[in-house]
């Protein structure tokens, strides 16, 4: 009943600071309007010592005693001055989410800056007031740092973070102050992968793709920048020469083997269990380095591989079958 | 022992070093035993952090501590009092210091070194324990600090300086609450017995009972008089007065049931204000012979003593009148003089013979006591602190045979012989004289000016001051004891005194204590109406506390809502940084802009992709930024940078084929 009325608080809250605030757009200066400040457990505790001290220091008429209490009343009060400060026109500068697959844990990254001359301490990130998680970070005079958390996915498909708490309570811990951010974070949830089908064979040229020309001559892709562990011959030296930084040329090589994974090709299966299939399959399949194709119905991902052909066909599976909205 | 460098660690450390600081206001106080197992506690969690110990289990946690409370409970008989309460916290606290793992744990332990810190306020409020209050205060609030967030990146200097901080600009709320917080007339509950020692005149008064506190120079009160400052002579502080003699010991009676004697007060009056200091005792001083009480609670007794019915266990302060001279103008009761002439059968026989004898040659009382006096100058008796012992039949062996001894020696001696000859006499003790401080303008009274003396009763005068032991050394009234006798008082003491700077500064540091007992300590409700009445307030009442109250948090509050909302302001950027702007401004107006997330290395090589001929011109900028932002420290950044700022004014961008494109589709 309590945990009901107290849940059903907390949305009405929730909904009352949406509706105050509005939604937020990168990025966000923490201005005075939305800091909020409470005293913590350790406040009030701190309270009930200095009623107490009080209560003796009248009863027995002791100024030092009175003294001393009035003078930790001010150093409390001072406190949540201070504490209201340290999170005062700090910018949310970036927020980044990294996909996950389902039942594991997605991360949330924001970039908070400090643009001003006063040093940050102890600005904590978490996703209630009650989450088991939280993670913390100082931010020095003109700095910027990332502070990130991890999030459980527990469904396949798109994670909407409605919203997210920075807070802090430094100095004394006796109160805290935080911000309520409402961004735009969607989270892809990738399909477990899951299955012990074997992957299909290696399927061979595809149509359209003898036309790239056979043999060992490679594809030219593109430029991108060097990476620790690219080779050397690979470095576009003459690029270099003229100003530029260390750039990579990159092949498509298009003589190993390639896998076609194909969606329809899995009868035998349930609609889900055939995306978490079709996701160890990609899991595997770049484990070995192999080149591979994902065919959804209305969906075509040509053969590649690499980090960024994956999280293409992960997010693929994820987002299959769902209009968007829909978490 | 190298102790391992985690913030847990560090916690731990800080408020075990709390905890001990505030634990070391009471080791005088407590046994030596509940010290040595707090130390003991606070060493082991210290050792148990390290992993070289283990911590002992809760079943035997909880015994230990079972057993110490009984142990507590067993020394003290209460944990009520203060040095039971400071004891049990003290093992209480090092207790939870053993088992404290988490940030609560250590929060408690926080708040039983601030409960320390509170009850040594309650039992000790002089001027001189202030500094370490001060610095207990600072370590326990920074221990709270460094608690609350042990991860943080400020150092403890850092810590200790922000509380530092925090806490000067908390003082001018502490002064305002201070003021006008409103107290309490009176109390809602007595106060533990704080078992501190009793100091000053007790009730009796056997023969070495004042030379005792002749060798303590530690104050016994200050006295401000308002106008008229009587003579040395006459600055007698009447305290306990005794009636009751059993050949040895003079002792008070039971006060009460006695009428007092009416009197006509001659001579100036005098008005002025006493401090007293803490002495556990029921005596309040004043100047001989009071006019009335000063005080609700303190009871004018039939032979004009002070009498309070709490010991005083703070700096009193009240202001009394007094005249030094009042003539009786009724007759001595049956009961008092029976009660005032009594001598113990069969004690001291030859003194009441040599009495009775003076006695019979006497025409009248009063020539009965000038025979007597005479008799004792006459005598040769020597005033010294140090006499030689008396025995079973103190006062014969006083004017017979030792004939050297102390006021009370004398006041005794005198007292047995009025009596022998019927005059009603009584003892009384208290001080004489005290010690001009002229930066306070008020008179030191030490314990060592501590004094006995007689009072007779003379037909048509009433009781009369007798100070037999002026006859013996005249000078004692006019000057310091410490003068006179050459072992009074401490060998330092006297060397110190003899340089005029260290007097010098010892009056201003006893001005300053005075200060702090009349203003500080003694500040109640009265004295907050009248601050009141001196900001102008019309007969201030409590509703005035209140608005001054109001008005001083509203603007202690104003005043620090601009200090911290002013801050935290922009830092300005620096010379490199701007020039950085400028660069990726200019490249922002003729190709892309830099995205958030690209340092210079990132954007130089999107530049590189995407417009190769402004790549040519801009990147080797973009990498410069870069070495300089991000390089090593090198002599000449300055002027590396100032030829960074001309090359970035310098640098004339050409608008690329695809701007035209860029143009058109925005």
């Amino acid at each position: 009943m309590a945990l009901a009325l107290r849940a059903r608080l907390k949305r009405r809250m929730a909904a009352w600071v949406l509706k105050r605030q509005g939604r937020d757009e990168l990025p966000v200066e923490l201005r005075a309007r939305r800091l909020y400040i409470l005293p913590t457990r350790a406040g009030v505790g701190f309270a009930l010592l200095l009623l107490c001290m009080l209560i003796a220091g009248l009863n027995y008429g002791n100024s030092l005693a009175l003294f001393l209490t009035f003078w930790l009343v001010g150093l409390a009060l001072v406190a949540m001055y201070r504490c209201h400060r340290n999170l005062l026109h700090v910018v949310t500068a970036e927020a980044l989410t990294t996909a996950c697959f389902a039942g594991e844990r997605g991360r949330i990254t924001l970039t908070l800056r400090n643009d001003s001359a006063l040093a940050r301490q102890r600005i904590e990130l978490d996703l209630t007031e009650d989450a088991a998680e939280n993670a913390s970070v100082d931010l020095p005079v003109l700095s910027t740092r990332a502070l990130s958390i991890s999030v459980s996915a527990p469904v396949r498909g798109i994670l909407r973070i409605g919203r997210l708490r920075l807070s802090t309570s430094y100095p004394f811990g006796l109160f805290r102050a935080w911000t309520w951010l409402h961004l735009p974070l969607e989270l892809i949830v990738y399909p477990r992968p899951r299955g012990n089908l074997p992957p299909p064979q290696h399927a061979g040229t595809k149509p359209g793709q003898a036309a790239r020309g056979a043999g060992d001559e490679d594809e030219w892709l593109g430029l991108r920048v060097f990476r620790a562990g690219d080779s050397p011959r690979q470095v576009a030296w003459k690029a270099y020469a003229r100003g530029a930084p260390l750039l990579v040329k990159e092949y498509a090589s298009a003589g190993s083997d390639l896998r076609v994974l194909d969606y329809a090709d899995l009868r035998s299966l349930g609609p889900e269990a055939r995306l978490e299939q079709l996701a160890r399959w990609i899991v595997d399949a770049e484990a070995r380095d192999e080149h591979y194709a994902l065919m959804l119905p209305g969906t075509q991902l040509d053969p590649d591989r690499g980090p960024e052909h994956r999280h293409r066909c992960l997010k693929a599976l994820a987002l299959y079958g769902l209009t968007r909205g829909v978490a | 022992m190298k102790l391992p460098q985690t913030p847990q660690m560090r916690a731990h450390l800080w408020v075990s070093g709390a905890l001990g600081a505030a634990m070391l206001l009471h080791v005088v106080h407590v046994p030596v035993w509940i010290t040595l197992i707090a130390c003991l506690c606070v060493g082991w969690s210290i050792a148990a952090r390290t992993g070289r110990l283990g911590l002992p289990g809760r079943f035997i946690r909880s015994t230990i501590v079972l057993a110490l409370t009984l142990a507590v409970v067993f020394m003290f008989h209460t944990l009520n009092g203060l040095n039971a309460g400071s004891a049990l916290l003290m093992v209480m606290g090092s207790m939870k210091l053993l088992e404290a793992r988490s940030r609560r744990d250590r929060l408690i332990v926080a708040g039983c070194a601030l409960f320390l810190l509170l009850a040594a306020c309650l039992r000790e409020q002089s001027l001189s324990y202030v500094p370490l209050y001060l610095l207990v205060a600072w370590l326990v609030c920074t221990a709270l600090a460094i608690v609350s967030h042990p991860a943080a990146g400020a150092s403890s200097r850092a810590s200790l300086l922000l509380t530092a901080r925090t806490l000067l600009y908390a003082l001018p709320l502490a002064l305002v609450l201070f003021a006008f917080f409103p107290r309490l007339p009176g109390s809602l509950w007595a106060l533990p017995s704080s078992g501190g020692a009793v100091t000053g005149l007790s009730d009796t008064l056997s023969p070495g009972s004042i030379s005792s506190l002749a060798t303590s120079s530690d104050p016994a009160f200050r006295v401000a008089f308002d106008a008229a400052v009587p003579p040395a002579r006459e600055r007698y502080w009447r305290g306990p007065v005794l009636h009751d003699f059993d050949g040895e010991r003079w002792t008070m009676s039971w006060p009460g049931f006695f009428r007092p004697e009416t009197v006509e007060r001659l001579g100036p009056r005098y008005d002025y204000r006493v401090t007293l200091t803490p002495s556990l005792q029921h005596w309040w001083f004043a100047l001989d012979t009071v006019d009335d009480s000063p005080n609700d609670r303190v009871l004018l007794t039939a032979d004009r003593q002070l009498m309070s019915s709490r010991v005083v266990a703070e700096a009193t302060t009240y202001v009394a009148h007094s005249h030094t001279q009042t003539r009786a103008t009724s007759e001595l009761s049956g009961a008092a003089r029976r009660r005032d002439v009594y001598l113990p059968p069969r004690r001291n026989p030859r003194s009441i013979a040599l009495a009775q004898e003076l006695r019979s040659q006497a025409p009248s009382d009063v020539a009965f006591v000038r025979s007597s006096l005479e008799w004792i100058r006459a005598r040769g008796f020597a005033y010294t602190l140090t006499p030689p012992l008396t025995g079973r039949e103190s006062v014969d062996d006083f004017l017979f045979r030792t004939r050297k001894g102390f006021c009370g020696h004398f006041a005794s001696a005198f007292a047995t012989l009025m009596r022998a000859g019927q005059v009603p006499a009584r003892v009384i003790t208290g001080y004489q004289g005290g010690e001009w401080n002229p930066i306070g303008g008020y008179f030191l009274v030490r314990q060592s000016d501590a004094h006995a003396w007689v009072e007779v009763w003379l037909e048509g005068q009433g009781w009369t001051r007798v100070d037999p032991t002026a006859l013996v050394a005249p000078e004692r009234l006019d000057r310091g004891i410490e003068d006179l006798l050459a072992d009074a008082g401490s060998a330092p003491e006297r060397l110190l005194h003899s340089l005029r700077w260290i007097l010098k500064l010892e009056q201003t540091w006893d001005a300053a204590e005075a200060w702090w007992d009349l203003r500080i300590v003694d500040f109640d409700l009265q004295s907050q109406f009248a601050l009141l009445a001196k900001l102008g307030f019309n007969s201030p009442g409590w509703a005035d506390l209140g608005w001054a109250l109001a008005a001083g948090l509203a603007l202690w509050l104003l005043v620090l809502a601009w200090q911290f909302g002013r801050l935290p302001r922009h830092a300005p950027a620096d010379r490199l940084a701007r020039a950085y702007a400028r660069l990726c401004a200019k490249l922002a107006r003729v190709v892309i802009a830099r995205a958030g997330h690209q340092g210079p290395l990132d954007y130089a090589a999107a530049l590189c992709l995407g417009y190769p001929e402004v790549a040519r011109t801009a990147g080797p900028l973009l990498n410069r930024y870069a070495e300089l932002r991000y390089g090593p420290p090198r002599s000449g950044q300055d002027a590396a940078v100032a030829a960074f700022e001309r090359a970035v004014s310098r640098l004339s961008l050409t608008a690329p084929r695809s701007r035209a494109r860029a143009s058109r589709g925005r």
